[in-house]
């Protein structure tokens, strides 16, 4: 794909994803016509930018849609939510169109032609037909829409007689002696339309003496019925231009097309001429006439110098090229786009893969600023010492700027799910309300690309199997209508989504009983709260006995689970059977560098992430009870700890003094007892191979300043060994006090 | 069948256009640089409309249509140039110097044969 096509795929994209938006505000707010406008636009750039790189399928779709989103514009049809749904289907077909594009097919498939045509053909007959007769022709982009003018019924129903462009000429008395015939003018003008009248103006013509046959002494006055907007007309004339005098005035109902595009023109800032140009109201060459007057002129009688030259406006009325309204609607606009501009921040794009680079470059940069670290202070020189530890917290700084470049707001893919949840409820026959919060909370741009799957399918478990219908939902005296909530906030160094609903809960029953019935635990065996949520997310575990459209052939919550986890997050399921349920994932903030701490245990470092450390103390050998239970009194608190020496099974004698580590991983407090602490350490998080990766509690590897490798400790995993040894030690069987939360 | 005469330097242009011309029904008469032209004219060469470049070897397009201009039988014959976006003041030149109108290149050939059918008789 060439550069220009790559930028008309990104940036329709966007214009679709735009459009969409207020295409879904715009049926809640049916009037609203700045709404109207927002939907309008991105078809209109999408149709110019297809019409540039020459793809003409995009062209042709893009153009009835745009014809109704015009209609729709101009008031001729009403918003309704069937409209809102073709609307939408059409801004799907788009991009289904543009993967076409992407992908580099000359012409779409047969299906996807035919969903097109249908879509079309809806429209079509729906909405177009209705009200007009003839299909629309092409439509100059940017230009009054011809319909407009081809209606001879006005507003109020009756014919419009006087509807016709005024165009008034008096050529120049050279026109003959350069080539040129009068009559060729006309005869070329009227391929753009019909004369309807025509006056000739011989005043200018002298008495029969002074006559020169040679010279041309012809005006005339024209009535002009045509489609053709005005520079075209204009076009016409461009030979004689420059010696003849030309007004051509628009019909009336130019006017109110004129003003309409002037309201929906893009928030750049334009002069009051180009804003005219632009709509087409006014030509270029009659701008720069009115400019040239402006500049020139002349001092008044008096010999007041100093009078500030007039408003362009005043003169383009003057010169009769356009009409008073057209000025004041302009002027208004112009003040309006100043004022946008003020408040749009600034923005510039650039290709992901440079920022990837520059984020390893910076990882780089790291490691190599730990390993002068290291050598500064063995050789014991304070100066150096001093001027690598300047360098040290720049590193830091741009390590810190650089990864904030790759942050975006979670926002857009939450905004998606507004749609999602509107179609899915639809389908479904629920009523649902979605409520978003925390769309500013930003992640690493590759986590939110990678989150959105699992992010749907949990939205529509929620619909589908969470919450209730309506008749179910009043009868247990709750609202019919069911709520779903997408939050995203930070908690201790992670990013925490959650997705929650006001519907039945997890059936305990019911989820035991399949997991029986499949096999996934034996009839009889005791489970815990957690244990159970746990559940759902086996592979090929579904509760639902009907194989509903949208979710229930049990894929789903483990391809979930295990994509969450390839982004070295977590998801946890909270429950309350009637009330409803909330699943939380929990995402690290960044995917490659963190602030670690860096713990020693015999020879071998370790990497403790530093958002997660709560506190470090040493372990006291009367503070832990004898040498079974893994667990000591920290203030008053029970604190089961676990020791990276047995864990990784290090051999050799423990020193004497060894520290523990205090972390907290989901709420939850756990100690890690290691030999020595080494203080805190930038960490680049570079990740282990698929032979590790079942591994538990080592998340990945780092690189030191001695160019030595120091592994990445899994805190919540080991969180959990270590909590879930106490609780196995102390099992009682029933398991009282089990927290309702389960790691997965 | 109307007659038109192409004078250009290069080539290519002189084929491409006079393809478009004959395909449209037009007779058409060619010459390579201005000098050849004003012999043609001054055999008399009865065509009804000129089209010439304005960058010529030799004498260039504007003296070009002065010269033609001052024959008596061309005194009113449509004259149209090839010209650029860029060239305005050239433009203005080569009006005063005689000529009709002008085709921007690169033109289709719709936008060619409009503005030949604007100025034709």
């Amino acid at each position: 794909m060439d550069e220009l096509t790559t930028v008309f795929v990104t940036e329709s994209r966007e214009q679709l994803a735009a459009m969409e938006e207020a295409l879904l505000q715009l049926e809640a707010n049916p009037e609203d016509s700045d709404l109207i406008n927002a939907v309008f636009r991105p078809a209109h750039t999408i149709k110019g930018g297809a019409g540039v790189i020459e793809c003409n399928f995009i062209v042709a779709f893009t153009h009835v849609a745009e014809n109704a989103l015009d209609k729709l514009r101009n008031g001729d049809i009403k918003v309704s939510s069937d409209l809102v749904a073709v609307l939408l289907g059409c801004c799907d077909h788009i991009g289904n169109l543009l993967s076409v594009l992407e992908a580099g097919a000359a012409e779409p498939d047969e299906d996807l032609r035919a969903e097109g045509d249908s879509l079309l053909s809806r429209l079509q007959r729906d909405w177009l037909d209705a009200k007009e007769e003839a299909p629309a022709a092409s439509v100059q982009p940017n230009r009054p829409p011809v319909e407009k003018v081809d209606d001879v019924q006005a507003s109020g129903g009756g014919l419009v007689e006087t509807d016709f462009w005024h165009i008034s000429l008096r050529f120049g008395a050279g026109v003959l002696r350069n080539g040129m015939d009068p009559i060729s003018f006309l005869r070329y003008l009227s391929t753009l339309g019909q004369i309807v009248h025509i006056e000739t103006i011989p005043d200018a013509m002298p008495s029969a003496e002074e006559m020169d046959p040679e010279a041309c002494y012809l005006g005339f006055e024209i009535k002009f019925k045509s489609d053709a907007d005005k520079a075209a007309i204009e076009a016409v004339f461009d030979f004689v231009r420059d010696e003849c005098t030309l007004h051509i005035l628009p019909p009336n109902s130019k006017l109110a097309d004129y003003i309409a595009l002037l309201q929906a023109l893009p928030e750049n800032t334009m002069r009051l001429g180009e804003i005219l140009v632009k709509i087409g109201a006014l030509t270029q060459a009659e701008l720069d006439d009115g400019l040239k007057q402006q500049h020139a002129v002349p001092p008044e009688e008096g010999g007041e110098e100093a009078s500030p030259p007039p408003p362009l406006g005043e003169i383009l009325i003057e010169q009769k090229v356009v009409q008073p309204e057209l000025v004041e609607a302009a002027v208004i606009k112009q003040k309006q786009v100043s004022e946008k501009k003020a408040a749009e921040a600034r923005l510039i794009r650039i290709q992901a893969d440079k920022l990837d680079r520059l984020i390893d470059l910076v990882g780089e940069l790291v490691i190599a600023g730990a390993s002068t670290n290291l050598l500064a202070s063995r050789a014991g020189l304070s100066d150096l010492n001093e001027a690598t530890s300047l360098l040290n917290r720049l590193v830091e700084q741009i390590r810190d700027s650089a990864l904030q470049l790759r942050m975006v707001q979670i926002g857009e893919t939450f905004n998606r799910f507004q749609r999602v949840v509107r179609d899915v409820s639809k389908e479904l026959g629920k009523d649902i309300e979605l409520t978003i919060a925390g769309g500013e909370t930003e992640l690493d741009k590759s986590v939110v690309e990678k989150i959105g799957d699992p992010l749907m399918h949990l939205v529509r478990n929620a619909m589908d199997h969470g919450i209730e219908s309506a008749e179910v939902r009043q009868a247990k005296g709750k609202s019919p209508r069911g709520r779903l909530s997408l939050n995203a906030y930070h908690d201790s160094g992670s990013i925490v989504i959650d997705v929650a609903d006001d519907g039945g809960g997890l059936n305990r029953d019911k989820i035991l009983k399949k997991a029986v019935e499949k096999g996934l635990v034996q009839a009889g065996v005791h489970l815990s709260d957690q244990e159970i949520a746990n559940l759902i997310f086996e592979p090929g575990f579904s509760t639902v006995d009907k194989v509903s459209n949208l979710s229930g052939r049990g894929v789903g919550m483990d391809v979930v689970k295990r994509n969450i986890q390839g982004l070295r997050g977590r998801v946890e399921v909270h429950s309350e059977e009637g009330h409803g349920t909330r699943f939380s994932i929990r995402l690290p903030l960044t995917l490659a560098i963190i602030d670690g701490f860096l713990v020693g245990a015999d020879r071998a470092s370790y990497v403790i992430p530093l958002d997660m450390v709560v506190e470090c103390l040493e372990l006291q050998a009367h503070a832990t009870s004898s040498g079974e239970r893994n667990y000591l009194n920290l203030r008053g608190e029970v604190l089961p700890f676990i020791r990276l020496r047995d864990l990784f099974e290090i051999p050799g004698e423990p020193p004497k003094r060894e520290n523990v580590v205090v972390v907290k991983a989901a709420g939850q407090k756990a100690g890690i007892v290691v030999d020595t602490l080494l203080g805190e350490f930038q960490t680049v998080i570079k990740p282990l191979g698929q032979l590790f990766r079942h591994l538990r509690g080592i998340g990945g590897s780092t690189i030191l300043g001695s160019g030595d490798v120091a592994l990445i400790l899994d805190v919540q995993a080991l969180a959990q060994i270590a909590i879930g040894r106490e609780e196995r030690s102390l099992a009682a069987p029933s398991s009282v006090n089990t927290p309702r939360i389960s790691q997965v | 069948m109307k007659t038109i005469f192409l004078v250009d330097d290069s080539a290519t242009i002189l084929l491409s256009i006079s393809n478009i011309l004959a395909k449209a029904g037009y007779a058409v008469e060619k010459a390579g640089n201005a000098e050849e032209g004003m012999k043609k004219f001054q055999a008399g060469v009865k065509v009804d409309l000129l089209i010439t470049d304005l960058n010529m070897p030799g004498m260039n397009g504007i003296q070009f249509i002065r010269e033609v201009r001052k024959l008596p039988n061309y005194k009113f014959m449509p004259i149209l140039f090839l010209t650029t976006e860029s060239q305005q003041e050239k433009r203005a030149e080569a009006k005063a110097a005689g000529a009709s109108g002008w085709i921007v290149k690169p033109a289709t050939a719709d936008q060619l044969l409009n503005t030949i059918k604007l100025v034709l008789r």
